[in-house]
């Protein structure tokens, strides 16, 4: 039927519509990243809040006009990094399983498996950890955690949310690797287990790094399972893993309802989300810088 | 030119319209003035945004209200005091609820030419652990467990543990009304860290029925439940009878919020909506959901805390 129709008039169509959404998707970015910025740098150039003092202030009490981000900072970073810390051996181990031993098992049952935890909502994660994870953490340490809330059981509740991602895209890494280089290795004479840990995993790095950057990239992103087991504490500095702290997006959410328009307190806020929005960013930057890298190792 | 085209050109549009109109269907809701405010029928949709406190009493009274006059309607959005506050000194509802007054969250010139209607009294008391074998504090004992400074309820007449003090997070309108009272302009120094912040009452009340030795704040609607103890404060119980008397001296208005310069569409509903949930038929619904009517009040308190007699 399309024959009908003048070529270079479907060639125009067709042009129109896609460079509209491409239009349209730019247009969300650069307007979602001027609005963050500009009302997230008011605190600094129209409230006239110091900006090393935000970063680096060791004390959120908006009640005393005091904006010192470092505890929301640190707690991000240390749920984020630890969490990545206790999902990816069990990640990297599990996608070895099903892709190096158990390729049947892996597709059939195993895949299924884990997209059905990336389905699941964080509230319920949320939930979970606030009646597991807490519970436990309070039974184990006793009177060093009195609610069972801290940095632990944040990252123990981020790292079982992170772990699906991080799982599939080891998965997929580990899939890619050409099977030629695996035959090679077997007709050297080594094992699969050989194989495995000095051919396979080698050449998959630059994909493994990239999962386990999405991974964190998630964990320092994720607001609400955070927010019901962290304990919420955002005044001073975190100063220890059991100890109850506050995140960016926590504290972000939690300040939001009862900040007013247009004070300081709201400016600050949008302060934190220009800081998550600065690390994300950086966080896809590394991301194309790894899978710049592995793309001229393996040529 | 082949109809094809022309659908293919329709689906085009189709599109761009359907982008436009994300837009539109934003502002499309504007109300329509009544035209005669001289008749007994109120018409007219009014929103009403704020505090979530004692949002489930303002539903009660716009189902009540919208039911007397069913060519009203009233939607009522959650957002916490502070959305309530900037909403209302923009003018995008018609009530801004709160549970602070707005001099102590708005800037000075924001607050010109808002109305503010005490609709009812919140009253708020310490609870504690169950397992907490103390029931009475004195104000200053109050005071020095929440700045920080007493630590162990062997100090207050208990048996030797530590105190985990549960806090609601900053800028929480119960924080406020509790700081104001018992704390009295004094701030718990840098180093006192809580066991826990958390956003709602709800919460509160769990974390303290599963939190050995802890202590924390809330409203008197939250007083029961299984796992903690209301205590007394001076003596006094935290009960209606006392706060009306003055005898108990933690709590607070719940303010609705209205502007003086509001549309005559929108005033006479309103105004009648405000009436209603402050007049003598609706009081025995207020103290059903917890909250203390105004009408009998002995007491008053202003934007600074201190109180006087009424």
């Amino acid at each position: 039927m399309a024959h009908l129709m003048p070529k270079r008039r479907l060639e125009n169509i067709g042009l129109s519509i896609t460079g509209l959404c491409v239009a349209l998707v730019a247009l969300v970015v650069v307007t979602l990243i001027f609005m963050v910025a500009q009302q997230g740098l008011t605190t600094f150039f129209v409230d006239g809040v110091n900006p090393i003092e935000f970063l680096f202030g060791q004390n959120w009490i908006p009640e005393q006009e005091r904006y010192g981000a470092l505890p929301m900072i640190v707690g991000s970073f240390s749920v984020t990094l630890l969490s990545t810390l206790f999902a990816l051996p069990i990640a990297i181990g599990s996608a070895i399983f099903v892709v190096e031993v158990a390729p049947g098992f892996g597709r059939r049952v195993f895949q299924p498996f884990i997209e059905l935890l990336v389905g699941i909502p964080s509230v319920v994660y949320g939930v979970l950890g606030l009646y597991v994870i807490n519970s436990l953490i309070k039974a184990i340490f006793g009177e060093a955690a009195p609610t069972g809330a801290g940095i632990l059981s944040g990252s123990i509740v981020l790292a079982i949310m992170i772990l699906p991602t991080i799982t599939t895209l080891s998965m997929d890494a580990l899939r890619a690797v050409p099977n030629q280089y695996r035959e090679g290795s077997y007709a050297l004479g080594c094992t699969r287990w050989q194989t495995t840990w000095h051919v396979v995993l080698k050449s998959a790095l630059p994909s493994l790094m990239t999962a386990v950057i999405l991974g964190m990239t998630r964990a320092f992103g994720e607001t609400l399972a955070v927010q019901m087991v962290i304990g919420g504490v955002e005044r001073s500095m975190p100063t220890g893993l059991l100890d109850p702290a506050s995140t960016l997006t926590a504290a972000l959410t939690a300040g939001l309802s009862n900040a007013t328009s247009g004070s300081v307190y709201y400016h600050a806020l949008w302060s934190l989300g220009l800081i998550l929005l600065v690390m994300s960013l950086v966080f896809i930057m590394i991301i194309h810088l790894i899978g710049r890298k592995g793309a001229k190792a393996n040529g | 030119m082949s109809d094809l085209s022309r659908r293919q050109f329709l689906g085009l549009t189709g599109a761009v319209a359907a982008v436009a109109g994300l837009g539109l269907a934003g502002c499309g809701s504007t109300t329509e003035p009544s035209g005669d405010d001289a008749t007994s029928t109120l018409t007219g949709s009014i929103s009403c945004s704020g505090a979530t406190s004692f949002q489930p009493l303002v539903e009660k009274a716009s189902d009540a209200f919208c039911e007397a006059n069913p060519d009203v309607s009233i939607a009522i959005a959650a957002g916490g005091s502070g959305q309530g506050l900037s909403q209302i000194a923009e003018g995008s509802v018609q009530i801004g609820r709160s549970d602070v007054y707005a001099e102590t969250k708005l800037e000075p010139e924001q607050c010109e030419g808002l109305v503010d209607n005490q609709v009812c009294i919140v009253g708020m008391g310490p609870i504690v652990n169950a397992g907490v074998d103390v029931d009475d504090l004195t104000l200053d004992q109050l005071k020095g467990i929440f700045l920080g400074q007493i630590t162990d309820w062997s100090e207050v007449g208990g048996t030797a543990g530590a105190i985990q003090v549960i806090q609601r997070e900053a800028g929480s309108g119960t924080r406020a009304t509790f700081e104001d009272a018992v704390l009295a302009g004094e701030a718990a120094p840098d180093s006192f860290r809580p066991v826990a912040e958390v956003d709602s009452s709800g919460t509160v009340v769990e974390q303290v029925a599963a939190t050995e030795g802890s202590i924390s704040y809330v409203a008197f609607n939250y007083m029961e439940g299984d796992g903690i103890k209301a205590l007394t404060v001076d003596g006094v119980e935290p009960t209606q009878e006392n706060v009306e008397s003055g005898d108990f001296t933690i709590w607070a208005y719940e303010h609705m919020y209205t502007r003086e310069d509001e549309d005559e569409s929108t005033a006479p509903v309103t105004k009648a909506f405000i009436e209603f949930m402050m007049s003598d038929d609706f009081a025995a619904t207020v103290v059903e959901e917890g909250f203390i009517p105004m009408g009998n009040m002995k007491v008053k308190k202003d934007a600074d805390g201190t109180i006087s007699a009424a």
